[in-house]
């Protein structure tokens, strides 16, 4: 089975974009390039299911069909893509309200640590063990 | 008729769910109703998950061909004891997490929303995760990571408080590219194979290009260990579980990374048999261990610790599965089982933690030993049988796994044989010191001398004040209206403490566990009687 | 043997409850654990030690060798007799020791008796791993106990020493176990001691991994600082724990290995070495310390050395002396650490310089003592002297046994000067604890029950009966030696064997231990000068630095792995996706064959996306780009048009257009533009990233498609299709009733989806959330066309007036469009997107009460019932004997839409439809509505401020 250059050529663009994209910090910008990521998919599922031909419905053409299960699983893939962007679209609303950008944050225990790292320092829970010496007999003997 | 039924009870762990989401949306305002329906819902799922169990390992794998098309052309879904195990192991954790989070009344949450969150969404999880143990369809399995994802997503912003958005936003944006990931592959999987059914895939893939089965094997192994957090693709996991509320992050550390580890272990030994990546598995498990261990032992939060121990005992099952001999596989099966109720009652303890003191933050934690010893040995007992502590669980499991990497005799393999030993020992270092610091050292003795935290300017103030974690801290003591009085509130301990007897059970009837994991095992290795079950002796 | 250990930890269980009813008496009811187990093995013992061992096995998980085997031989049958009884008695001994309603003794007494259960079995396993599993039970518990009073923060640290090091010599032994395990095939011990493996290097390895065991465990240099820190635990536990049992557990394990392993390359060297070292270090510490426990700790230390030393020499009389010591040992330093205990309960000091005037006050104690002391300096007529003189001779001949020569006698020298420190720090003992000391007012001891001072009294008691028995102990143990090739001479226990070498060796001892404690002031100021000179390096401090090594590399390697930036995480994953496939993928490589294009359309489709998508990456506004990005969706329409993908490219468009308006919603809020702040990544970077990605998914796609090996299983669908599933629509068959459970599965991520979004946008956590405006429909008479209460700049008559025309028609044609889809394009998803659409408009047009008018219904109900009816569609063949989600076909005639071909599979479809509706319902409502409420109260407030 050959492969259709342009398909292909739109599915690399459209992950292309949409992975420059998803590497952005707005999260906006990241469900944008999500969503082309997921019309490239569905350009993949085309790719994949061989030669374009007549829709797969039966008694309208005798022309051979275009091959009916990516373009299932490609619609499945949509309506799911569909679901969870919005949930992603009310996710950078809510933060928009709470920090006033739909930046994504960095980690704050991880910053925590890596400043530790910069320091030199010990983690947090480390009981270092400087015990006291207990006195013996030796270091008092010493003292005479 | 009751031979139909009993054919088609592969169906009941993933649809009794999703009929009691419906109903929970349909009776949408009244919490006591959603309660009661989701009680019995899970025990169902319990009880349907047990009677596969026992029919797959008496008859053979369970097999069902959705709608009676014939299983190339439909979809089916097949229990066989791997499947089964995990089946059971999963709906008695989900049902043990529900009574936690109706003891702590979690479902507070539900009540000013439209349609009422936390109910629906936990079963809808619990569906997802069964179909994913369940598909014999490379598609449909996707269609499972994403319902149990969709649901987490939810389940993990619960409240959109700031450090659950954040940490949320870091989950969903990487499980969506693991989504994707996860098209791609099924995408080339068909594009090569002409179909996404396991076990037509399991005779079409021998007889591709060996390079091009490589090409599928590697693309499905990076897809899994996105979802798994195997090394380097784990580090999203400590950012985002932690601040969840205590049962969500407890269900999430239990099942959800290991649908991921079935789904690798299922697709290696199923459609990509033979030690291609066995080199790449290998240092992927070493990797995930040591540093995964390295980070628990950096933390300074109880759940934080938690999160890092789960990545790193990731790379245990990684390791039996990379040997890939019988005793290998049976010991990563028996490890699976085990860590998902330990890892999971150690989550509802720490729930317990912060449900007492107000945080998991070690800094800030104190005798509980003394003033809460129900508390500790709850604590106690699970965390040693994490760190591999024998006689339990953890250590048999591992014992088998180490076994079959000395069997082995490669030299990588003697490399994570010390690896997996440098890591109990250091695991076990890291629950010591979570022991020492909330159990055994008195309140507040080091508030003195220790030094003052360096505050990112990013949080805005104190270190407690702005760390995601102890954000949510706060969260939920404000919804906990007893988690001033000292007594642990029966209802999260009972639940706690069965899910703990759910765990020692696993040693106590270690014997005919282990030789079920030895019978799953046989099973995996040769996937004819797997095959048979979906197409039949055609 | 089994059931003995079970009586332990049955106990230990119900020791808690015990001590609510009799306090610290209930130690006595917990000591007939151990005395029971004492008395039951006493008979078998002797059995045992004259050369008829038990065995006793149970199954338990026989894939990994793990299986419960128990035996009985002499040298079990020693220890197990030590273990409960000292056990036993020190039992006892606790319930006078610790102060009447002491809040902690619940869990102390339990987990001791447990540790003697513990203890117990490891003495009497006879599988690697059965031992295995005891020996890591007895750190764990001691953990527990040494930290007994964790309010000190020194205890805490040393509990946890001692856990980590015994428990790193405890993992290394477990490789040790497997690789001996995998050698010799089997686990059970008895076996692999008759049989032997042939030497190889992984014997070897394996034996040595398996001796850093016995060595952390028995306190051996360079593990022995972690013993005397262990002191922190209460004088019982140091009794047993650090004296009779757990430290014994090290010398048990090489006295059981020694007979077949003795002989393994390294194993006389180290362990003779290493005992001897230890023996000396832990000696001159000892000399030097003012805690009359601690004294005894490091004492111990040295004395675990010497037994070391003597029983892994591996020679036949050395054998012999080192089981005669093992006992000695256990008896004698038991006893003096319960007599520390009691003067520490009696006085309140351990400290020397601060005991004086004892002998006068307590008598019987100072005589245990003087006995116990004896027997540790090894003075007739007590155990101790002559398992001593034993271990003397047979170092004696140990050049001899061994062809040593000249090593053997240093040896032996190492042993002597070892025995004179022992002489030394034993005199100060009884002299630290019992002299009259000048210018130190004589204590006043509290008194206390006789029994108290009993137990230390009996044990010293046995060493005295020990030293007199000696030809009835020598019969006894010397069936295990026996294991051993005969040497020069047999070991005998006697008082008196002539004018041997060892008389005079023994005389060496005591007098020049004599004189080192006459001399002690100038011998530890030496020592300490030794100390300055020399500063050799502290086993203690490389454990601190190592320690904090480990930290600070897990701090550093967090630190680099653990970014906590998103941005990071995913380039990460999509470097990963490039390289580890993408090697494959170089590999898979071949000329590929490829075509431009099926159709013009296609290139056309294939240009506007291209385009697009690069304008949408460049774009800085938010609406451009989502505009820009609704193109590409478009785009995507065409090219299923062009590729015969009707229903494909219908839903392509209804989605994209769905997706639209949300962003359009959530956007309004949204700044304008993309926030300008500095980036983890670099924008070229990304860009890299996305091409190489880009690229290795297009190779992925040419190397996959290349390599089509079978036609795919789609292509004989379409007979079923319509025969099984009756319908014309493949694409629609395959999605309500060939793939329903894909369907489903989807149905369920929208409802979630859905209940997600609600919950985001209507504040669920905080209480002062204000609930969902209940839906309000405007009444009949109102005056405009639609219930719009919009400002009246943003109404447009016409937009009402249309919308409300069309509405109902739109509605009807999507639930037609719902219906028809089995045999041409539409279906449920179509239809109920439309519906959706619908909607929106009613909402655009005007605002949210026009919405509740439009749809006066709770989302979640919508979603409830559609997700119910498709799982109930589903469901229902099977009530009726068929399959689930299987099909049955009939024929209705519905007015207007004329003849219809219905299959249950359409009920299927309604689901679809009203789950889609539903989440188009909550979108408006949360997105829609939802934010407007947001709006207003903002405004609200701004209004307030104006005014105030």
């Amino acid at each position: 089975m050959s492969a259709n250059l342009a398909l292909i050529a739109v599915v690399g663009i459209l992950v292309a974009a949409g992975v420059t994209l998803v590497l952005e910090r707005s999260l906006t910008r990241i469900l944008i390039g999500f969503v082309l990521i997921g019309n490239g998919l569905n350009a993949l599922f085309l790719v994949v299911s061989g030669p374009a031909g007549a829709a797969p419905i039966l008694g309208i053409t005798d022309e051979p069909m275009s091959d009916p299960l990516p373009q299932a699983m490609a619609l499945t893939a949509i309506v799911i893509l569909l679901g969870t962007t919005a949930f992603g679209l009310a996710l950078a609303y809510r933060a928009w309200q709470l920090t006033g950008t739909d930046d994504v944050q960095d980690d704050l225990e991880d910053d925590l640590i890596r400043r530790r790292a910069e320091r030199d320092l010990a983690s947090a829970t480390f009981d270092d063990g400087d015990d006291t010496q207990l006195p013996d007999e030796a270091y008092e003997g010493s003292d005479q | 008729m009751i031979d139909t039924l009993l054919n088609q009870l592969v169906l009941a762990p993933v649809i009794l769910p999703l009929l009691g989401t419906g109903l929970c949306l349909a009776f949408g305002r009244l919490a006591a109703a959603q309660r009661l329906i989701s009680i019995i819902i899970l025990s169902l799922s319990v009880a349907a998950a047990a009677t596969l169990l026992f029919r797959a390992d008496k008859y053979g794998p369970q097999s069902f061909n959705v709608g009676g098309w014939p299983a190339d052309i439909g979809i089916s879904l097949v229990a066989d004891r791997f499947s089964a195990l995990l089946l059971l192991t999963s709906s008695i954790v989900t049902l043990c997490v529900l009574m936690y989070s109706i003891g702590q009344g979690i479902v507070e949450f539900g009540r000013d929303t439209p349609l009422s969150v936390f109910y629906p969404t936990f079963l809808v999880l619990n569906a997802g995760v069964s179909n994913a143990f369940l598909s014999a369809d490379l598609f449909n399995l996707f269609v499972g990571f994403e319902v149990l994802l969709a649901s987490s997503f939810v389940l993990i912003t619960l409240g959109g408080t700031e450090a659950r958005v954040r940490s949320g936003t870091i989950y969903i944006v990487i499980s969506l590219v693991s989504s994707a990931l996860f098209l791609i592959s099924v995408a080339a999987v068909y594009a090569a194979t002409g179909t996404v059914n396991f076990a037509q895939l399991a005779q079409r893939i021998p007889e591709l290009n060996p390079d091009v089965a490589l090409l599928l094997q590697l693309l499905l192994l990076v897809t899994f260990s996105v979802k798994a957090a195997v090394f380097p693709l784990s580090a999203w996991l400590p950012d985002s579980y932690p601040t969840a509320p205590a049962p969500v992050t407890a269900v999430f550390a239990g099942l959800l990374t290991k649908v991921g580890v079935y789904a690798i272990l299922r697709t290696q030994t199923l459609l990509f048999p033979g030690d291609q990546a066995k080199t790449l598995l290998l240092w992927a498990a070493i990797l995930t261990m040591v540093i995964g261990i390295l980070g628990a032992i950096a933390q300074s939060d109880i759940k934080r610790v938690l999160s890092f121990t789960l990545v790193s005992h990731i790379g245990f099952m990684l390791f039996g599965i990379a040997i890939g001999s019988e005793l290998a596989i049976a010991g990563a099966i028996f490890y699976i089982v085990h860590h998902i109720t330990v890892q999971t009652t150690l989550f509802l303890v720490a729930g317990l933690v912060e449900f007492r003191s107000g945080t998991t933050n070690l800094d800030l934690l104190g005798g509980l030993a003394r003033h809460a010893p129900l508390l500790a040995l709850m604590f106690f007992v699970p965390a040693m049988n994490l760190a591999g502590i024998p006689p339990f669980s953890g250590f048999l499991a591992k014992l088998a796994i180490l076994q079959g990497g000395a069997a082995d005799g490669t030299p990588l393999a003697f490399a994570a044989v010390v690896a997996a030993i440098a890591t109990s020992l250091l695991t076990l270092y890291a629950m010591a010191k979570i022991w020492n610091r909330a159990f055994w050292q008195p309140l507040g003795e080091y508030e003195a001398d220790t030094p003052v935290p360096l505050a990112p300017e990013s949080a805005g103030g104190s270190l407690y004040g702005g760390s995601g974690v102890s954000t949510m801290t706060q969260r939920e003591t404000s919804w906990t209206e007893a988690s001033e009085d000292a007594r642990l509130p029966l209802r999260m301990a009972l639940p706690t403490v069965a899910l703990g007897a759910v765990m020692l059970s696993l040693t106590l009837l270690a014997g005919p566990m282990f030789q079920l994991c030895e019978r799953a095992a046989v099973e995996l290795s040769d996937p004819t009687s797997y095959i048979q079950a979906v197409l039949g002796n055609a | 043997m089994v059931f003995l250990v079970t009586l332990h930890f049955v106990a230990a269980a119900g020791a808690p409850a015990l001590v609510k009813l009799l306090d610290r008496r209930a130690f006595l009811v917990l000591a007939l654990a151990p005395a029971i187990s004492f008395s039951w093995l006493l008979a078998p013992a002797v059995r045992a030690t004259s050369d008829d061992p038990t065995y006793e096995q149970y199954s338990w998980i026989p894939g990994i060798g793990l299986n419960l085997d128990f035996t009985l031989n002499t040298l079990s049958a020693v220890l197990a007799l030590l273990v409960t009884g000292v056990g036993a008695l020190v039992l006892v001994y606790c319930a006078w020791y610790f102060r009447p309603n002491d809040p902690e003794i619940w869990r102390f007494s339990g987990v001791l008796t447990a540790f003697a259960g513990a203890m117990l079995g490891l003495v009497l396993a006879d599988n690697l791993y059965v031992l295995y599993v005891f020996w890591e039970l007895t750190t764990v518990l001691s953990f527990l106990l040494i930290g007994h009073n964790p309010e000190r923060r020194a205890n805490r640290r040393a509990a946890m020493t001692a856990l980590l090091v015994t428990t790193f010599g405890g993992l290394a032994m477990l490789i040790g176990l497997v690789g001996l395990h995998q050698l010799t095939g089997t686990a059970q011990i008895s076996e692999i001691l008759a049989n032997a493996p042939s030497p190889s290097t992984a014997l070897t390895v394996s034996v040595s991994l398996i001796l850093v065991g016995a060595i952390s465990k028995s306190a051996l240099v360079p593990f022995h600082f972690w013993l005397p820190g262990a002191m922190a635990a209460p004088t019982p536990v140091s009794a047993y724990l650090h004296a009779a049992a757990m430290v014994k557990a090290g010398v048990y394990l090489v006295a059981l290995l020694a007979p077949t392993f003795a002989s393994t390359p390294g194993w006389r060297p180290t362990l003779v070495g290493l005992g001897i070292a230890t023996m000396l270090i832990g000696g001159l510490r000892a000399l030097r310390q003012y805690d009359i426990k601690l004294l005894l700790a490091y004492g111990t230390v040295s004395q675990l050395g010497f037994l070391i030393a003597v029983v892994g020499a591996g020679t036949q009389s050395a054998a012999f002396a080192g089981l005669a010591m093992v006992c000695a040992h256990a008896l004698f330093k038991s006893s003096l650490f319960l007599v520390v205990g009691v003067i520490d309960r009696s006085v309140g000091t351990r400290d020397l310089r601060d005991l004086s005037g004892m002998r006068a006050a307590r008598p019987m104690l100072f005589i245990t003592t003087v006995i116990a002391a004896a027997s540790m300096a090894g003075i007739p007529p007590t155990l101790g002297f002559t398992a001593k003189e034993a271990a003397l001779t047979a170092f004696a001949d140990l050049g001899a046994d061994l062809g040593w020569g000249g090593w053997g006698n240093s040896a032996l020298v190492g042993i002597v000067a070892g025995s004179i420190l022992t002489t030394a720090y034993s005199a100060r003992f009884v002299w630290g604890a019992f002299a009259n000391k000048p210018g130190v007012e004589p204590c006043t001891p509290r008194d206390f029950s006789p029994a108290f001072t009993a137990v230390p009294a009996i044990l010293a008691g046995f060493s005295l009966v020990g030293g007199l028995s000696g030809p009835y102990l020598t019969e006894h143990l010397s069936t295990y030696s026996s294991q051993f090739p005969a040497g020069k001479h047999h070991g005998v226990l006697t008082l008196w064997h002539g004018l041997t070498p060892a008389v005079g060796l023994s005389a060496v001892c005591l007098v020049g231990g004599l004189l080192l404690f006459y001399w002690r002031r100038p011998v530890a100021a030496a020592q300490h000068a030794l100390v300055d000179r020399l500063p050799l390096p502290e086993a203690e401090r490389g454990y601190q630095l190592v320690m904090r090594g480990l930290d600070r590399l897990a701090i550093e390697v967090t630190a680099r792995t653990q970014r906590g930036s998103l941005p990071v995480y995913l380039g990460i994953i999509m470097i990963t996706l490039v390289l580890v496939p993408g090697v494959a993928l170089v590999q898979a490589w071949q000329k590929p064959a490829i075509y431009l294009a099926d159709n013009p359309l296609q290139l056309v489709g294939a240009t506007c996306i291209v385009t697009a998508a690069v304008l949408t990456v460049r774009s800085r506004g938010r609406m451009r780009a989502v505009l820009l990005l609704g193109v590409t969706g478009y785009g995507t329409a065409i090219l299923f048009v062009a590729h015969g993908a009707p229903d494909l490219a219908l839903t392509q468009v209804l989605v994209e257009t769905f997706v639209l308006v949300t962003f359009v919603l959530v956007l309004r809020r949204l700044p304008p533009f993309f926030s300008d702040r500095p980036f983890n990544l670099s924008r070229w970077v990304r860009v890299s990233i996305g091409g190489t990605v880009g690229l290795a998914v297009s190779g992925f796609a040419v190397v996959a498609v290349n390599a089509r090996s079978n036609t795919p299983i789609s292509a004989h669908w379409a007979g079923p299709a319509y025969e099984y599933g009756g319908g014309k629509n493949i694409v629609n068959v395959a999605l309500v009733d060939i793939r329903a459970w894909d369907t489903i599965g989807e149905l369920s991520v929208l409802v979630v989806a859905a209940t997600g979004i609600a919950s985001l946008i209507f504040l669920l956590t905080d209480r002062s959330a204000k609930t969902e405006r209940p839906p309000q429909i405007a009444t009949a008479d109102s005056t405009s066309w639609l219930a719009a209460n919009l400002p009246e700049q943003r109404r447009s008559i016409v937009f009402e007036i249309i919308t409300r025309l069309i509405f109902h028609t739109v509605v009807v044609y999507s639930i037609y469009l719902m219906l028809s889809g089995h045999n041409s394009p539409g279906g449920g998803f179509a239809g109920g997107l439309i519906a959706g659409l619908a909607l929106m408009i009613r909402y655009l047009a005007g605002g949210r009460e026009e919405l509740d008018n439009a749809a006066p219904i709770d989302a979640g109900v919508v979603l409830g019932l559609g997700l119910a009816t498709a799982a109930l569609a589903g469901l229902i063949p099977t009530l009726v004997g068929g399959e689930v989600l299987q099909s049955a076909i009939f024929d209705v005639s519905i007015p207007l839409l004329g003849e219809l071909h219905v299959v249950t599979s359409v009920f299927f479809d309604i689901g679809v439809y009203l789950v889609v509706v539903g989440l188009a319902l909550d979108v408006l409502r949360s997105l829609g509505s939802g934010i407007d409420d947001h709006i207003e109260t903002e405004n609200a407030a701004a209004k307030a401020q104006v005014n105030s």
